[in-house]
């Protein structure tokens, strides 16, 4: 890999401060982007990928804050905490201010591609007249350069008839289009980074396909690096190229692409990918995983999968793993944060195995007067 | 390959159940008068229009010009239009299509949530679009849906037990008593705890939520289940355990399933047979195994190579579609998929090689999406053709097309540059190939040899002609 890294995350914590307690929404995370690549972050919903992804931009919002860690890009502080003389934590000279985030990193270095295409777009305004704003503010253009170059970028993506529908309003738009049209505001000012909140989520298969293919193409064209947070296994193989596996606020795999799908070190990754359905080839039964992930405001002690985890032993109840090299695969660390590798030596050999008790629903926390009895049965659905 | 004609319906007679008092878990809950494998539900030449306007005048306008003064428009969305198909008893007939292609409509419809346009509905003999009032009530008993929102389909202000006894009571089911003991029953069936009872929904996740609503569905005995996208708002780990628990339900109790869902990887996993469905069109029927493994229609094919496998090693390039669906107002002739099928076939009458036809319909659909910008003829002709336009009467229509589109207009010597005319080429070109292929005259529907299993393989694509 190249020496410096475009987007470096270190230790990131994001929380939310509710009425019900501290939610870790990010609990620590670290990872790297560099130029022209795509890295992947994976997780279920409620894993802290938004948060995590929104947190780089500083874009977290009330009763949200990020709380540690530091954010560089290309050598630029976008976050950072120090030390103060009285040992509160406060905010690091070197880091961006508000205003300069907004003027000089959003969108000129950094853009955003949201999920809901209808909802990051204005439905009163044109969709060319909010593409053309956007250009002429971030790259001082005059209006008619502006129109010209956004008529060019809707062609750039695929829009037909770029210029007709220029004029257009949000709403004539199909989901694909509007997608096309976000994607194109990102480009719009050529940035180096593109964080992609599951932008694809939304639309139909085929169209799912012609997104990526142009994300593909436009990437080799620019050189863009990419953050791809998605849900979904099958995009992550179609297009990343390292992938962080987030579970419960921490990254808990840090791989390339093939060594995830073919060399997977976590249990979590593999119960994941155990568990989905595929679309080449009829699976007999499917191999849920049991339970549901807990809540962000109070995770399990120890390894936060261990409640669900197949391979769970006593000592994942009390040793929280970090995230540590487990393989070298091409020169790239592989990296995994369970302890049933050598690499973290907590006496897991020797450690007993967690008897499976029945799980209490994820509710319980609200009413464990009740006990529930074991349900013996039902395929583990009650572990729900 | 021999043409596809729809069976008439076989009309079984079948005694109606007057009582359905005393039905209650068990072996007697299954289905009273269809064996396994024999079809329990008839779909025929179903069709489902909505008018676009509503309201008392929706639809009426104003004309001053003519007497009466008024109009009623007659713009209808054919959402659903003109499907067949049955499904047997203990089987799970997948659907699948994109948005908008009018699987839910269709589900719907066949519960008659929605009163279809036009044809019929077999269960278990009896027509259920010609049943109404106190008939359609009580055969409702037999027929459920499950939805694809979890959230809004539970009463938040009813428990959990109430939501399961509801539909008894409604159907006059058993007493009090025994309603409550079948709906822990119930509960525990679907793999929740029977000390859920008296628990209000929003006590449940979304995966236990939808399980309620299995147990709900289940509760008045049915035998067929329209389950429309029942697992696409769940966590894929969640999705797995609930896809589990309907697959032992549908052993457990003789159950039928149509399973609507986008998702190909769960029709996969879940179906029989499945159903590929295009702008109110069912395009292809075939058990599983023969629909994904030996798809016949150009769309199939289409949604199949778009899914993104979880594989990094799987580097099948993908076809993707050009265009977008064309509206259910005004569908397209023939063949609803023709307007984007990349084997769209040749007109007669022109004699095309393949090249050259392929050169024009690639042509065409620039013309009419207008994706390229524009330039001189000469330019025209070498990024389409290559220099060299197609032979005899369609190089002529070509060349005219051309003409109409490019900057110069040499050839005809005008002195003012006339701007292009993106319609009258877009209207040649249509008119002289589009609509001249067969996939435009003739609506398509042929029945295939199947490569797997035994089941028979209907493709509406005239390539099997």
């Amino acid at each position: 890999m190249s020496s410096e890294p475009l987007l470096r995350v270190e230790n990131l914590k994001t929380q939310f401060f509710t009425d019900a307690g501290t939610v870790r929404a990010v609990d620590g995370i670290s990872f790297e982007v560099h130029e022209g690549e795509i890295v992947g972050l994976v997780g279920e919903s409620g894993a802290g990928k938004s948060v995590a992804s929104m947190s780089l931009l500083r874009l977290v919002e009330n009763p949200g804050e990020i709380v540690g860690g530091e954010i560089t890009y290309r050598g630029e502080t976008i976050f950072g905490l120090e030390e103060g003389p009285d040992g509160e934590l406060r905010e690091r000279e070197d880091m961006l201010s508000n205003e300069e985030v907004r003027t000089r990193i959003r969108g000129n270095e950094i853009a955003v591609i949201f999920q809901d295409p209808m909802e990051s777009l204005n439905p009163v305004f044109t969709v060319g007249g909010q593409l053309r704003e956007f250009i002429e503010l971030n790259r001082d253009l005059s209006s008619g350069e502006a129109r010209e170059e956004a008529v060019d970028m809707l062609r750039e993506v695929g829009i037909p008839d770029p210029e007709e529908r220029y004029d257009e309003y949000p709403h004539q738009f199909s989901g694909g289009m509007r997608q096309r049209v976000l994607i194109a505001m990102a480009l719009a000012c050529e940035p180096n980074l593109i964080i992609a909140d599951e932008p694809t989520t939304a639309l139909d298969v085929t169209v799912e396909g012609q997104i990526i293919d142009l994300v593909d193409d436009l990437q080799e064209k620019y050189g863009t690096s990419f953050v791809w947070v998605t849900h979904d296994m099958g995009v992550v193989a179609e297009i990343c190229d390292r992938v962080n596996v987030m579970y419960l606020g921490e990254i808990v795999e840090q791989a390339p692409v093939d060594e995830l799908f073919y060399d997977t070190k976590h249990p979590y990754t593999e119960a994941l990918l155990d568990s989905i359905p595929r679309p080449d080839r009829t699976v007999g039964e499917l191999d849920p995983i049991e339970g549901v992930m807990p809540e962000a405001i109070s995770p399990p002690s120890g390894c936060r999968f261990h409640p669900r985890c197949p391979d769970a032993r006593e000592v994942c109840q009390r040793v929280h793993p970090e995230t540590k090299p487990v393989a070298v695969a091409d020169g790239e660390p592989h990296r995994a944060a369970c302890v049933k590798h050598d690499a973290f030596d907590v006496g897991y050999d020797e450690s007993v195995p967690l008897e499976k008790e029945p799980q209490t629903s994820s509710e319980s926390e609200t009413d464990a007067a009740v006990s529930p009895e074991p349900a013996e049965t039902n395929g583990g659905g009650e572990s729900e | 390959m021999r043409r596809f004609h729809r069976s008439r319906p076989r009309r079984t007679e079948v005694e109606r159940v007057s009582d359905t008092q005393e039905r209650l878990l068990g072996s007697e809950m299954t289905g009273e008068d269809v064996g396994y494998g024999e079809t329990l539900i008839e779909v025929d030449g179903l069709k489902k229009y909505f008018s676009q306007e509503s309201g008392l005048l929706g639809g009426v306008s104003l004309e001053s010009d003519q007497f009466p003064p008024i109009s009623v428009s007659r713009t209808r969305v054919k959402a659903v239009d003109d499907v067949s198909f049955e499904i047997k008893r203990g089987e799970t007939l997948g659907l699948v299509g994109e948005s908008g292609c009018g699987k839910s409509t269709l589900g719907r419809t066949i519960l008659r949530l929605l009163e279809p346009t036009d044809g019929n509905i077999y269960f278990k003999g009896d027509d259920l679009a010609e049943l109404s009032g106190e008939q359609l009530r009580q055969k409702r008993s037999e027929i459920q849906i499950i939805f694809q929102d979890p959230q809004s389909s539970l009463d938040p202000r009813m428990t959990v037990g109430q939501i399961i006894e509801e539909p008894m009571r409604a159907h006059d089911m058993v007493d009090e008593e025994r309603r409550e003991a079948r709906a822990k029953e119930l509960l525990e069936k679907v793999g929740l705890d029977p000390h859920h009872y008296n628990r209000h929904p929003h006590a449940f996740s979304g995966g236990q939520r939808q399980r309620v609503n299995l147990a709900r569905a289940l509760s008045v005995n049915p035998d067929f289940i329209v389950c429309d996208e029942p697992v696409s708002a769940l966590d894929v780990s969640i999705q797995a355990q609930v896809l589990n628990t309907m697959e032992q339900l549908q052993a457990e109790f003789g159950l039928t399933y149509l399973f609507i869902a986008h998702d190909l990887s769960v029709i996969r996993h879940i179906s029989d047979r499945v159903a590929v469905m295009y702008l109110g069109n069912v395009v292809e029927l075939a058990e599983k195994e023969e629909l994904f493994e030996n798809p016949q229609h150009p769309y199939t094919e289409a949604l199949l190579e778009s899914i993104p496998v979880p594989d990094p090693r799987d580097s099948d390039a993908r076809g993707v579609l050009e265009g977008e669906v064309p509206s259910p107002v005004d569908p397209p002739s023939g063949c609803r998929f023709r307007t984007r099928c990349p084997r769209l076939i040749a007109p007669e009458g022109y004699e095309l090689t393949d090249e050259e036809w392929e050169r024009t319909r690639a042509f065409m659909r620039a013309v009419k999406r207008r994706t390229f910008e524009p330039a001189t003829a000469a330019e025209l002709r070498r990024e389409f053709f290559g220099e060299r336009l197609p032979t005899g009467a369609a190089g002529e229509i070509v060349d005219e097309a051309i003409e109409h589109v490019a900057t110069d207009h040499d050839e005809r010597g005008d002195d003012e540059r006339s701007p292009t005319d993106w319609e009258s080429a877009t209207d040649l070109l249509l008119e002289s190939f589009a609509r001249q292929s067969i996939c435009a005259r003739e609506r398509p529907a042929y029945e295939v040899e199947p490569a797997y299993g035994s089941g028979t393989h209907y493709t509406a694509c005239h390539l099997h002609r």
